[in-house]
């Protein structure tokens, strides 16, 4: 985005706020590429009032418009500038979802006053509120990792489910939604596969180039492109979210980088996964970054997707303590949709006022348990065999749960071991909990003081 | 990234002028190790360089990034890497350096011999990167660039725009320039002297194999003149698709004899 601030030349080139476009009207310079400048608008029938200043958050009706100046360029460069454009269109018409940045429409732009914008291509897109690039410079919260690796996945899955290849998949690309949901974007490169195949100009960006792309053959449709190499990319982001500012592949210029991946690539170096990056990620990002198109095609965006949902459950009902675990597998609720997640840790849950009937929130007397930001074995709580027994060590399930995870409840007992808790409270009720399947038990024992919340239950049978 | 070509030409390197069995082509990744002298006994070289003057181990060649590094194994002689185009560019390379960073694309690594003549071989490294003409001023680290970047001051830049040439003029389906017409239309154009007709030939396989990496890799290769030609073609139409050359490179080239040219074009 900094290279907003061009040089004074290019400045007579930048359309200033409040310039008509087509049936909208700019808001101010959002950035600028080598071939296209995006600009933030609204629609010319709504007043500037009620937009507001240039830095408010956009609202609802607000767009990007990409616009692709072709005047002053030569036949050739304008047919690939048209052609980026046709993928764009083309993507964006036949392949929309959540996860893909809306696409409105296009048109050229007729601009007598201004000989520079004549014939300019105009993509009109769904307004973002930043991307995943200026939320890593600003460091992305642990909680949200998990979410936005997920979201991006999920893009990707449907893109390559539709026959797409993405080919310039990076975090500048990676948009955010006004929810903060990911929305994949700049699809200028994206090729349709025909048979394992699709072909994209020989343009990309070198810090996010499978190995075997440093060596591919260029051919009259250009460079041959499969979708491991968006599986690659998703790797390289998902260590660039877990480890910032870590280097994957050393090298101080991307082609010092671009020859480390190709000495990884032909199994001379050996890939250095930042310790920093939790083990489930760590498994996915290595598994992103096999080596060979070969050993990665088994790893596909859908493939990759269902393991961040089912490790996740697992990981969370075995309890293994796990940096920042509960607060992805909440976000990972959210940016799921369609995808079951363990009733165990329900979203929707969570965020409603005061759990409804059938579900317990935990609750965790000590103060610095009540963190979301790590999940240290030390402030898990456990939930018991048998709620008649003493509430000790070994009448524990192995399923640990912390504070502000939202339990399944059927039933409640009271009556059971008398369980005292931090604040002094007391209570002699327990609440039965539904263990998701294949967890040993089916169910286990909440004592009715790691809770605040006392929901309507029949009594247990 | 190809790495770097390390090229030992059959006539060098010749004992007493007596010819060598064979060229030799070593192809190097990035990271990989070349050790060039004398050889084997004691230590086994990838690049055997026959002279008595010549130490067994004289110095390797080790690819880092998009260049290499040079390291003199000899504790007397310095080694001079020569740049071809470079107009009398070169570097010495004293006794005992380690890894001296080499900064040409093209290079002749020259070691002495006891007589008159010298002993040498060429290195290539394809890789160096230009900037995009499209992307110049702004910061490039995270930009999406063309991944094939062309050195426009080297010789094969000027045989690529004199291949493109007839197209970008006229925009025509005229035939792709042959060799000898090449050698013709650049003739007494380039500082380094006169390009023969085999120079046109290796820039052209360089071009088709190094720099764009032309074609399948995996194809047969059924009537190698065949091939040849259809090579050329598609050198100059992939260039022209991907905007590698442009009618602004058309000025590198010396002004048409316009008249002269189209006579010799009718006589053919």
């Amino acid at each position: 985005m900094s290279a907003a601030r061009t040089t004074g030349d290019d400045l007579t080139d930048v359309l200033p706020p409040g310039c008509r476009v087509g049936d909208w009207v700019v808001t101010r310079l959002i950035g600028s590429g080598g071939w296209s400048t995006v600009y933030a608008a609204r629609p010319a029938g709504r007043g500037p009032g009620r937009s507001g200043s240039a830095a408010s958050p956009p609202d609802r009706g607000d767009v990007a418009l990409k616009i692709m100046p072709t005047a002053g360029l030569s036949p050739r460069q304008v047919r690939s500038i048209v052609e980026s454009a046709r993928r764009e269109v083309e993507l964006g018409r036949r392949a929309g979802h959540p996860r893909l940045i809306g696409f409105r429409e296009w048109f050229v732009l007729a601009s007598p006053e201004r000989p520079f914008l004549e014939g300019a291509i105009v993509l009109v897109m769904e307004r973002a509120t930043g991307s995943l690039r200026d939320l890593i410079d600003a460091g992305v919260p642990e909680t949200d990792r998990g979410r936005l690796i997920a979201g991006i996945c999920e893009g990707l899955a449907h893109l390559h489910r539709s026959g797409w290849v993405h080919a310039d998949l990076k975090p500048e690309n990676v948009l955010l939604g006004r929810d903060g949901s990911v929305k994949l974007s700049d699809f200028g490169l994206a090729t349709e596969l025909t048979g394992t195949h699709g072909y994209a100009p020989p343009m990309g960006t070198m810090d996010y180039f499978p190995p075997e792309r440093w060596k591919a053959p260029l051919g009259e449709l250009g460079v041959p492109i499969r979708p491991t190499a968006d599986i690659w990319a998703l790797g390289v982001i998902i260590h660039e979210v877990f480890a910032p500012g870590v280097p994957l592949f050393a090298g101080a210029t991307p082609m010092a980088r671009g020859a480390a991946v190709q000495e990884y690539g032909e199994g001379r170096a050996a890939l250095r996964v930042d310790p920093a990056v939790p083990p489930l990620w760590r498994a996915l990002a290595t598994d992103c970054l096999a080596p060979t198109h070969q050993a990665r095609a088994r790893h596909t965006a859908e493939s990759l997707l269902a393991r961040m949902t089912t490790a996740h459950r697992r990981t969370r009902v075995v309890g293994a303590g796990r940096r920042g675990g509960r607060a992805r597998t909440a976000a990972l609720a959210t940016a799921l949709c369609g995808v079951s997640v363990a009733a165990l840790c329900s979203d929707t849950a969570r965020t409603a006022p005061g759990a409804p009937p059938g579900l317990v929130r935990v609750y965790n007397a000590e103060r610095g348990c009540r963190e979301p930001v790590d999940l240290d074995l030390r402030c898990s709580l456990g939930l018991a065999v048998d709620p008649l027994l003493p509430y000790t060590a070994e009448n524990v399930v192995q399923t640990r749960v912390w504070h502000g995870d939202v339990l399944t409840t059927d039933c409640q007992m009271h009556g059971g071991d008398p369980v005292v808790d931090e604040e002094d409270r007391q209570s002699t009720r327990w609440f039965r909990i539904r263990l998701p399947a294949g967890s040993g038990p089916s169910t286990a024992w909440l004592p009715a003081v790691r809770t605040r919340e006392v929901p309507a239950l029949p009594e247990c049978r | 990234m190809s790495g770097v070509i390390v090229h030992l030409p059959r006539e060098s390197g010749g004992a007493d002028g007596e010819p060598r069995a064979d060229a030799v082509t070593l192809r190097l990744g990035p990271g990989e190790v070349a050790r060039f002298g004398r050889g084997p006994a004691s230590v086994p070289v990838e690049l055997r360089l026959d002279d008595p003057a010549i130490s067994r181990l004289a110095g390797e060649i080790r690819v880092t990034d998009d260049h290499w590094q040079l390291t003199n194994h000899s504790t007397a002689h310095s080694y001079l890497v020569e740049n071809p185009e470079g107009a009398g560019e070169y570097l010495r390379v004293p006794p005992r350096r380690i890894g001296a960073p080499i900064p040409f694309e093209f290079s002749r690594v020259v070691l002495p011999t006891r007589g008159e003549a010298t002993v040498s071989f060429q290195v290539f490294a394809p890789d160096h990167l230009y900037l995009d003409p499209d992307a110049m001023g702004v910061p490039w680290g995270n930009r999406t660039v063309t991944a094939y970047s062309l050195n426009e001051t080297a010789t094969y830049f000027l045989v690529l725009v004199a291949l493109c040439e007839p197209r970008l003029r006229d925009q025509s389906r005229v035939a792709v320039p042959t060799t000898p017409r090449i050698v013709e239309r650049l003739s007494g154009h380039l500082a380094s002297g006169e390009l023969t007709a085999r120079a046109v030939s290796s820039h052209i396989d360089y071009l088709a194999e190094e720099k764009l990496r032309v074609g399948a890799p995996d194809s047969p290769e059924p009537g190698r003149s065949d091939r040849r030609n259809g090579k050329r073609e598609e050198i100059v139409g992939l260039a022209l698709r991907f905007g590698l050359v442009r009618e602004e490179h058309l000025a590198l080239l010396p002004p048409l004899a316009r008249t002269g040219g189209q006579e010799r074009q009718a006589a053919r």
